[in-house]
């Protein structure tokens, strides 16, 4: 999916359910911004996306999923290390995307 | 539409033997069973999934696939290597179509092939079941007029989830030196 990359931001893509939600496919936002921070920006512009979408979905950053928990009351130890989403920033230049669930075949 | 139909098909190969595909085109099963046959396998399995007419006694129009088709491909290779290894394939190819696809036409054909059937049979079905579980691409069912369309879910687990634990599952193999025994 190319983008014109406008520096000091980074990509957003919206799939499936998100998509028809902010009736975009894509949006940029300005770096560096926390998941959480992203989360919280996208419920105050788009309101009921937490409830509706993104509890459901999971997120990648550049290609590669990251650990989430919204709404929930804490991630599972793993023993590689979790990353909280108030912790995991955002880039510029980095293509985020939520993923709602699959449905392949 | 027709712009859709003229994006060229996407492919990603390990080999000659591990193939898999994005393609806005028809599906053509010949060309895909051609593709894993070779002389050393002694079965070929095909399966084809097709476009139902209905979804819970509701009649759909079409279907409709869109795919983040980067990470989608990124996923069907990695199917379709671990397939392949667990079940000692001659060869696996994979297929899905994007865009819209007309009722009972195929939207997804897996072939494999394996010097002997046992094997041809379970990797086919692990095969589709992985696919359906973990691939980033999204079904709509578009029911037509007033009623417009819905996104399908396989499941509502986050598939983020669950492939960070398949993937802790199989650094686990690799350590234990196990080799499942299918």
């Amino acid at each position: 999916m190319a983008t014109t990359q406008v520096p000091g931001h980074f990509t957003l893509l919206y799939f499936a359910s998100a998509s028809s939600f902010t009736e975009k496919d894509s949006e940029t936002f300005q770096a560096p911004l926390s998941l959480l921070g992203l989360f919280n920006e996208l419920e105050k512009k788009y309101p009921g996306i937490r409830d509706k979408v993104l509890c459901r979905c999971a997120v990648t950053i550049n290609l590669k999923y990251v650990d989430v928990d919204i709404g929930s009351d804490g991630g599972e130890d793993e023993p590689d290390g979790h990353t909280s989403e108030d912790a995991l920033i955002i880039k510029g230049g980095d293509e985020v995307a939520l993923i709602p669930p699959v449905s392949s075949g | 539409m027709s712009e859709e139909a003229r994006q060229p098909a996407q492919i990603l190969k390990e080999g000659e033997n591990i193939h898999v595909e994005l393609t806005h085109d028809h599906l053509d099963i010949q060309t895909t069973i051609n593709r894993v046959r070779s002389p050393k396998a002694g079965a070929i399995v095909l399966f084809a999934g097709t476009t139902r007419d209905s979804f819970d006694s509701r009649p759909v129009l079409h279907l409709t696939y869109t795919s983040y088709a980067p990470l989608a491909l990124a996923t069907l290779l990695t199917i379709a290597k671990a397939v392949h290894t667990r079940h000692a394939l001659t060869a696996i190819s994979i297929s899905h179509r994007l865009g819209l696809v007309p009722i009972g036409e195929e939207s997804i054909l897996i072939a494999v092939s394996a010097s002997h059937r046992q094997a041809a049979w379970r990797a086919g079905e692990e095969a589709l079941e992985e696919c359906k579980s973990r691939v980033e691409i999204w079904k709509r069912e578009e029911f037509g007029g007033e009623e417009g369309g819905v996104w399908r879910a396989n499941s509502d687990v986050p598939v983020g989830r669950r492939q960070r634990r398949a993937s802790l599952e199989e650094m686990a193999k690799v350590e234990d030196g196990e080799q499942e025994d299918r």
